[in-house]
């Protein structure tokens, strides 16, 4: 059965990673690369339909120097991470950060067709 | 039909061997009626909770590009991967469905819920316009009957999660936003439409006070049709002057390869955000007067789906950004961000 998400109750920018710390005790990561590459707009999740696409996209985010985002709250259900270059457009909802940080597909193995769900 | 829970009996005939007085058919029919609206009215709270923004799009004059703002905002949510669902309320002139390329498509029913149709990006989308056999035919209802369509539309539709809903109404202040406020619940507020010559300007001050009447906060005035951009060519760094309306003179120079672009205020410039700071709500922005969304419109391809990098995507995403604040207003206070 899959594990109800606990409240996300503090997010710590370290060099490369999100730490994440949640209502249940729970401290899981996020690495900026994994974050980016899971941006949900509707420009980067089309490119990770395929493989051939889905590592360019890889590759370019970590082809851009590590730095911490400004994180802002959208709302009571999702963070909006804005970076000093790439696409800063994404609105992660609490259940995505959630998947990335329990390394699971935030899709679902879904492919990008009438919208990143 | 489900058998309804509801029986009737009569005190008078209680401790006398007599069983339960059966309900006479009205009766019958009266207390269906009445188990299905309380079907409908939970159905209605649990929508309420699985939707997280609901959002109603108004003006008070028609014409101002309503629908067009709606579409538009709902489309530039779903651009950055959120959930969004579009309810045309608009009864009597449903547009909404052109616009977002589903002309002519069929709701699917199952097991008693509507199935909302996926437009462009996925946005889902509820319209009177689904239902009309011919496009041609108007709906002539009086009020108690659009307000069960209404009701309907809202508690027999299975939206599923959703981080957005978009409602766009009729233009006016008149029944329909009003059956909404009462029915959704915890509406996050109404986004104004208004043009910006005065008798747009005039009724848009009409919706805002409408909201405060309902008891909706007011997102913010969004002013559209606000200024056509001219762009051409002529020799480098030459002045060039245009006849702008009003017979106003409009300057400008072009760059080192001839380049020039002008603005006519053909509706003119800057009432949305008057009337705004006369209330005390927010201005979200102004949106160009682009011809491009009338033949979007009519194609049934949006502006944002076939040119997500033109000055209009870009105004509209500078608009969602600005409702987000208004809603962002109260973030997670307890989220710690070091």
């Amino acid at each position: 059965m899959e594990q109800q998400m606990p409240k996300l109750v503090r997010i710590e920018r370290r060099e490369s990673d999100l730490h994440l710390t949640y209502d249940d005790e729970q401290e899981l990561t996020v690495s900026y690369h994994d974050l980016r590459h899971a941006c949900p707009c509707a420009h980067c999740s089309p490119l990770r339909n395929e493989d051939e696409t889905s590592l360019k996209l890889r590759s370019q985010v970590e082809s851009f120097k590590l730095h911490k985002p400004s994180v802002n709250p959208v709302g009571h259900y999702a963070l909006n991470f804005i970076w000093e270059n790439g696409c800063s457009n994404g609105i992660f909802r609490f259940e995505r950060i959630w998947d990335l940080a329990n390394r699971r597909d935030p899709d679902g193995g879904k492919p990008y067709v009438h919208g990143a769900w | 039909m489900a058998e309804s829970p509801i029986t009737t009996h009569d005190p008078k005939n209680e401790g006398q061997g007599q069983g339960p007085v059966q309900a006479s058919p009205q009766q019958n029919k009266e207390m269906e009626k009445n188990f299905a609206q309380m079907k409908r009215k939970m159905s209605m709270e649990e929508i309420g909770l699985k939707i997280k923004h609901k959002i109603m799009v108004l003006s008070g004059k028609g014409g101002v590009g309503k629908s067009t703002v709606s579409t538009g905002l709902a489309l530039s949510l779903a651009q950055q991967g959120l959930k969004v669902g579009i309810l045309d309320i608009d009864i009597t002139g449903p547009n909404v469905p052109k616009m977002m390329g589903l002309d002519g498509h069929k709701l699917h029913v199952e097991g008693g819920r509507i199935h909302p149709a996926k437009g462009h990006l996925g946005v889902k989308v509820i319209s009177m316009a689904f239902l009309l056999d011919d496009p041609d035919t108007p709906v002539v209802w009086r009020g108690p009957i659009k307000l069960g369509a209404i009701q309907q539309f809202i508690g027999d539709v299975e939206w599923g999660n959703l981080d957005y809903l978009i409602i766009d109404f009729p233009p006016g202040t008149s029944d329909e936003p009003l059956t909404v406020s009462q029915s959704l619940p915890n509406i996050d507020g109404m986004v104004i439409v208004t043009t910006p010559q005065a008798v747009a300007l005039l009724d848009s001050r009409k919706s805002i006070t409408f909201a405060a009447s309902l008891k909706v906060p007011v997102l913010g005035v969004v002013e559209n049709m606000s200024g056509y951009t001219i762009n051409g060519v002529t020799a480098a760094n030459t002045s060039v002057e245009i006849a702008g309306p009003g017979g106003k003179t409009i300057k400008s120079t072009s760059d080192e390869n001839g380049n020039f672009s002008v603005t006519l205020d053909i509706f003119k410039k800057g009432g949305g955000k008057s009337t705004a700071e006369d209330f005390g709500v927010p201005f979200l922005g102004a949106l160009p007067f682009d011809p491009g969304f009338v033949r979007g419109g009519d194609d049934g391809v949006h502006k944002i789906v076939s040119d997500p990098e033109g000055a209009s995507s870009i105004a509209f995403s500078a608009i969602v950004k600005a409702v987000q604040a208004q809603i962002s207003d109260k973030p997670s206070s307890s989220l710690e961000i070091i």
